[in-house]
């Protein structure tokens, strides 16, 4: 028989090394020719679109388009050590690194431009489109390209940015404490039908929420919620690697089952945005959390369908079939 | 040695091949082409997906003297005149490419299914990309990229 149940699971999530541990991130930005702007910055692009948010945030705070700025970032000689691509930190750490150095850069702009127009102070000037301009007098404006044919000789126009995180350490006698800032939060809903005969579950259909702060790039944040939910459904359903003293018995991909196109369902993505005071334009990352609420949906979706606990991943058919059989009995 | 000819992207091959070399190793080692990707070698995972006289296959799995006579098409042949095929366009536009790793085989079984069905439901893109296996994206925005190529090459893009 089968019987369909539904599901939620809610959780939140502290972002970064946490715990008082140095958590700092650095950038540098220059000038380049032709009034292109390079960011230098160890963050790392693992396919999550460092690559691209990042520059979004560096184009918005020097108002040029993004694609006039360079992100240099895949060379350790070149750049300043920007923490790992892990803790779901990236967004929040080296997002706020990289505003604070293109901060610190508009103010180079604008000394260079008082210098170039012959102005008295940087009073009034303002960044638009690749150029600087007097606000109430926009005769008098000098674009980014301008600059870099006079500044990219013996001197050049750059600027450095770093950035801390604030967190405390946990007191070790009663581990109380606040160990994490900023916290992501999110919800998933599941609907799910059990084959009572074969043990299969398949997910029908889901609603997953996730707080972003602000979505830097709804595109991408939404992809990362659809990866998110699979690894979590395959986490749930099949992913098992079956050690045996240590020994990885399903080391293979037709042993180690990850879920397919096919075991996928539309989920309806809804971007929550909450800005975050601290957080890069209100911006904090979610790559870790997106697939923390899918398993405790899914189990309890299962549980809303045929009244069974499953508290050990995964939920594999023979175990589920062993579960609702013992459920039988027990009556 | 076996004397082998075949056409890869519209183009003549005759090679000279050792009898336990793959399709993949051909393609990769010999000619260059490597854009097919390997990921786990044993046929379950779709990396190294090309079409192989109108139908996807593992290069893993083939022999390189099995393709003697055929005509291939890796994801390097995708491209005319300078211009990337609307299936790639699609996955550009919707975001459907995170780490990259699985897009070759992704694109090319995309493309055998469009080829032979240019009008497929969602549950049969789902099918027709269910052996390529992606760690990243849920699938869920490479269909709406099949979806949008359909559109993209109707519109004549």
């Amino acid at each position: 028989m089968k019987k369909i149940g539904k599901g939620i699971g809610l959780s939140y999530y502290g972002t970064g090394y946490g715990n008082g541990f140095p958590d700092v991130s650095r950038a540098i930005i220059k000038l380049l020719p032709a009034g292109r702007i390079g960011i230098y910055c160890g963050v790392t692009e693992v396919g999550q679109g460092a690559k691209t948010s990042m520059r979004q945030i560096g184009a918005e705070v020097l108002d040029i388009d993004i694609e006039n700025i360079d992100l240099v970032h895949e060379d350790t000689s070149l750049m300043p050590d920007s923490g790992t691509a892990a803790a779901t930190r990236q967004t929040y750490n080296t997002g706020n690194a990289i505003k604070i150095a293109c901060e610190n850069m508009k103010k180079e702009l604008l000394e260079k431009a008082k210098i170039e127009l012959n102005l008295n102070s940087t009073s009034g000037l303002t960044l638009e489109k690749g150029e600087v301009i007097l606000s109430f007098f926009p005769q008098k404006r000098i674009s980014y390209k301008k600059l870099s044919e006079i500044y990219y000789n013996d001197v050049i126009i750059e600027a450095k940015g770093e950035f801390t995180a604030q967190t405390t350490e946990m007191d070790k006698e009663t581990g109380q404490g606040a160990p994490y800032w900023p916290y992501t939060f999110n919800a998933c809903a599941v609907e799910v039908e059990v084959d009572t005969e074969t043990g299969i579950v398949n997910i029908l259909k889901s609603t997953f929420a996730q707080d972003a702060g602000r979505a830097v790039n709804p595109m991408l944040l939404e992809g990362q919620m659809d990866g998110g939910f699979a690894m979590g459904l395959g986490y749930t359903l099949f992913e098992d690697l079956n050690l045996d003293k240590g020994i990885m018995k399903n080391n293979r991909f037709s042993k180690y089952l990850i879920p397919t196109a096919m075991d996928m369902v539309d989920i309806n993505n809804i971007i929550v945005e909450d800005p975050e005071p601290t957080a890069p334009y209100g911006a904090k990352g979610i790559g870790e959390p997106v697939t923390i609420p899918i398993a405790p949906a899914i189990l309890n979706a299962i549980y809303d369908a045929v009244g069974v606990r499953i508290k050990e991943l995964p939920v594999t058919p023979e175990k589920l079939i062993k579960h609702l059989r013992g459920c039988k009995e027990n009556r | 040695m076996v004397n082998i000819s075949l056409i890869v992207n519209e183009k003549l091959f005759e090679v000279s091949v050792s009898e336990n070399l793959r399709l993949i190793d051909l393609l990769r080692d010999e000619l260059g082409l490597i854009g097919t990707k390997e990921g786990c070698g044993e046929g379950e995972c779709g990396a190294c997906t090309v079409i192989m006289d109108g139908e996807t296959v593992n290069s893993c799995l083939v022999m390189a003297f099995q393709a003697n006579g055929s005509n291939i098409l890796t994801i390097e042949g995708m491209e005319k005149e300078g211009k990337i095929h609307p299936i790639q366009q699609a996955y550009i536009d919707v975001g459907a490419v995170q780490c990259g790793f699985c897009i070759p085989g992704m694109v090319l079984s995309t493309k055998a299914l469009l080829d032979k069905k240019p009008h497929p439901s969602k549950d049969e893109i789902r099918e027709g990309i269910s052996g390529n296996l992606c760690r990243c994206t849920g699938y869920n925005k490479m269909i709406y990229a099949a979806e949008k190529a359909i559109e993209y090459m109707e519109e004549g893009k």
